[in-house]
């Protein structure tokens, strides 16, 4: 039998709607699955809780602990960085510098293998550079933090994963970087990934890029066999159960009909396109390829709203979800 | 009855080794779909024959010898045996390079008689591409074989209608790398015009147009692409202008999450996967491709010739349907327009 995996959740900007989300969004359908880890500051979670009227009891808790929570209890490894007046809705370094901390944390848990996946609460860019951290956002902290150099976003809802080889960056740029070495290492980080949540013999197709995967070169350049084929077979090589370049438009149909576990998507509307056809009201990015599961919530610190307990937490709920959904399956 | 408002249709039986004769003799078993106008079916009476036993229904046809003796009974379904596709010479199901050659042939013949004014419009059972191909035939698409043999050469376009939403594209069979090329104010500008105008003749009012961006996130003011800023927007706030109800560009990945929120009447999407990949999650097998701006109106079944389950007698004929609903609309609609413009 496998044993609960262990979430950690970082605060993010304290200024903003972290602390009250996360206390949202630990509910009994959480608890049953998994055991979280709120890495943040304890006061200003209980000032978000105490603003909700929510009884969610949190216990401190050491790096060097056990985390093995009593029933009811939430465990918050509590680094104690935020000054006690700090007001919602302000940039400030304190919060900024507190939200690289409470990441670098959790990095050094997944290194010790304490942490089974990570789910990031916003932060917020300015006051992160403030607090003299100068990266565009998580994902970059996380990659100088992991040394890890080939990552690549992934996006679940329940009928249909995907994965993509490139992201932001333009059309016409997109199709330049997309080459066999890319292609293999992001079909590689699909099967690992699944397969450590607990898929067996994950089940991929990789899109291709020209209408109709390029029917054989009628329409196209060849960029099918120049630079997705060579990456999908040395995958096949290493008994990785992959296929394509299939055309896009019905690969995708066949996947929500569960014909596959996961879809190699090669730009970013190509992969998002269907995902939000499905209709998923909730988005959370993840980010895979570093040493440990890492998903997000797809929206900002929102200090137009912070500290008026009105967030919404869907986004945060689901993330905390596919973290559990994707944190890798242990024996107990 | 005869009716001189009456449409007169063609029919073509599509791909003789795919479901296509299949889904016309179920389709017009329907009397609603077969009152809807008078129709000339040009193929070979052996596959239609074949197609009756395997679904076990009959249709009833009224050979004729002579494009004279087309009527104008609507329900009446005049047939032109061309007496070019024997079914001893294929295995239904399987790609054959010959119902390739004759399925081009056939159509040629049908667009002959458009040409000809003996038919307003043709709904055209589905027919396979690379057989089309094998059979000699070497267009892009359908679309442009269609418009070299009535002599477009361009303004025509194929479009998409699912239901209530129509989906057109700027782009369509071409790679993905010239997709950027391709896209100029004034080619967007005239695909804008091409769905006001389609959607006016299905009889919309002042039909709602929303684009898409080619870039992901839409460009995000130039830090993924130009391609918004140099030609979508200046197309669309040119069209706005113009009278025409136009909104855009919108990121293409949230494009059919909006229909639910800020419903529209039409998409215009940049390039081929963008619009057929959402399509066919919605279930856009259902649905129906016509081939517009051109000087007939032709129609088919969104699906393919489904090899898998030819000659089992199982296809459903729900889309041939909507296909030929539709043929008969927009051909009697472009009738009237003409004669009131004649008046």
């Amino acid at each position: 039998m496998s044993r609960k995996p262990i979430i950690g959740i970082t605060m993010g900007d304290g200024a903003g709607v972290g602390p009250e989300i996360i206390v949202k969004s630990l509910n009994d359908e959480v608890f049953d699955q998994a055991i979280p880890l709120v890495i943040g500051d304890q006061k200003r979670l209980e000032t978000a809780a105490e603003m909700l009227s929510s009884d969610l009891a949190l216990k401190k808790v050491g790096v060097e602990d056990d985390f093995n929570p009593s029933d009811g209890d939430v465990l918050c490894l509590d680094l104690d960085l935020l000054p006690d007046e700090l007001p919602f809705g302000e940039v400030s370094k304190e919060a900024g510098h507190a939200a690289f901390a409470y990441l670098k944390t959790a990095i050094e848990l997944a290194n010790k293998g304490k942490i089974d996946a990570i789910c990031t609460a916003p932060l917020n860019k300015e006051a992160l550079h403030k607090g003299g951290h100068h990266y565009p956002g998580h994902t970059e902290i996380l990659a100088e933090l992991t040394q890890t150099r080939d990552f690549a976003m992934m996006l679940s809802s329940p009928k249909l994963k995907v994965i993509h080889v490139t992201t932001h960056i333009g059309l016409r740029d997109a199709i330049d970087r997309i080459e066999p070495n890319r292609v293999y290492d992001v079909v590689k980080m699909a099967h690992d990934t699944l397969s450590q949540s607990g898929i067996k013999q994950p089940k991929i197709a990789v899109c291709g890029i020209n209408p109709h995967a390029g029917e054989n070169g009628l329409f196209g350049y060849g960029e099918e066999e120049e630079k997705v084929i060579p990456g999908v077979e040395r995958a096949q090589g290493q008994g990785i159960d992959v296929i394509g370049p299939l055309p896009a438009d019905t690969l995708f149909f066949r996947a929500v009909r569960g014909d596959f576990d996961i879809v190699v998507a090669m730009y970013h509307d190509q992969g998002h396109g269907p995902i939000k056809v499905l209709g998923l009201d909730a988005g959370v990015n993840i980010t895979v390829g570093l040493p440990i599961i890492r998903t997000s919530v797809d929206h900002g610190t929102a200090f137009d709203i912070a500290g008026q307990g009105i967030a919404d937490e869907k986004s945060m709920l689901e993330a905390i979800r596919q973290a559990i959904e994707l944190a890798p399956k242990r024996e107990q | 009855m005869k009716n001189p408002d009456t449409p007169v249709i063609g029919l073509t039986l599509g791909d003789a080794t795919g479901i296509g004769p299949e889904l016309v003799v179920k389709a017009f078993q329907d009397e609603n779909t077969r009152t809807l106008a008078s129709w000339v079916l040009v193929g070979d009476k052996r596959v239609l024959l074949q197609a009756q036993a395997l679904a076990n229904l009959t249709l009833d046809v009224k050979e004729i010898d002579r494009v004279e003796e087309i009527g104008r009974e609507a329900g009446t379904i005049h047939l032109i045996d061309l007496q070019n596709m024997n079914p001893e010479n294929y295995e239904l199901g399987k790609l054959s390079n010959e119902s390739g050659k004759v399925t081009g042939e056939t159509l040629q013949y049908v667009l002959q008689l458009a040409k000809d004014k003996h038919i307003e419009g043709v709904m055209y059972a589905p027919l396979n591409k690379e057989a089309l191909h094998r059979g000699g035939h070497h267009f892009q698409d359908e679309l442009h074989f269609f418009a070299d043999l009535l002599d477009c050469k361009e303004g025509f376009s194929e479009i998409n209608v699912m239901e209530d939403l129509w989906v057109t594209r700027v782009t369509s069979h071409i790679p993905l790398k010239n997709v950027s090329d391709n896209i100029s104010k004034e080619k967007v500008m005239e695909r804008i015009r091409f769905a006001h105008d389609t959607l006016t003749t299905a009889g919309y009012n002042a039909p709602k147009i929303v684009v898409a961006a080619l870039n992901p996130h839409a460009g995000e003011g130039g830090m993924l692409g130009n391609e918004e800023i140099d030609s979508i927007i200046p197309a669309i706030n040119e069209m706005k202008e113009a009278g025409i109800n136009v909104t855009g560009p919108y990121p293409a990945d949230t494009l059919f999450l909006r229909l639910s929120k800020d419903p529209f009447d039409c998409l215009l999407a940049m390039y081929h996967d963008q619009a057929q990949t959402g399509m066919k999650l919605l279930g856009f097998n259902k649905g129906v491709t016509m081939s517009g701006g051109l000087p007939v109106t032709l129609t088919t079944p969104a699906h393919g010739t489904a090899f898998d389950i030819a000659g089992k007698g199982i296809a459903d004929p729900g889309a041939t349907k909507e296909a030929v609903k539709m043929v008969v609309q927009m051909s009697s609609n472009r009738k009237a327009y003409q004669t009131q413009l004649d008046q």
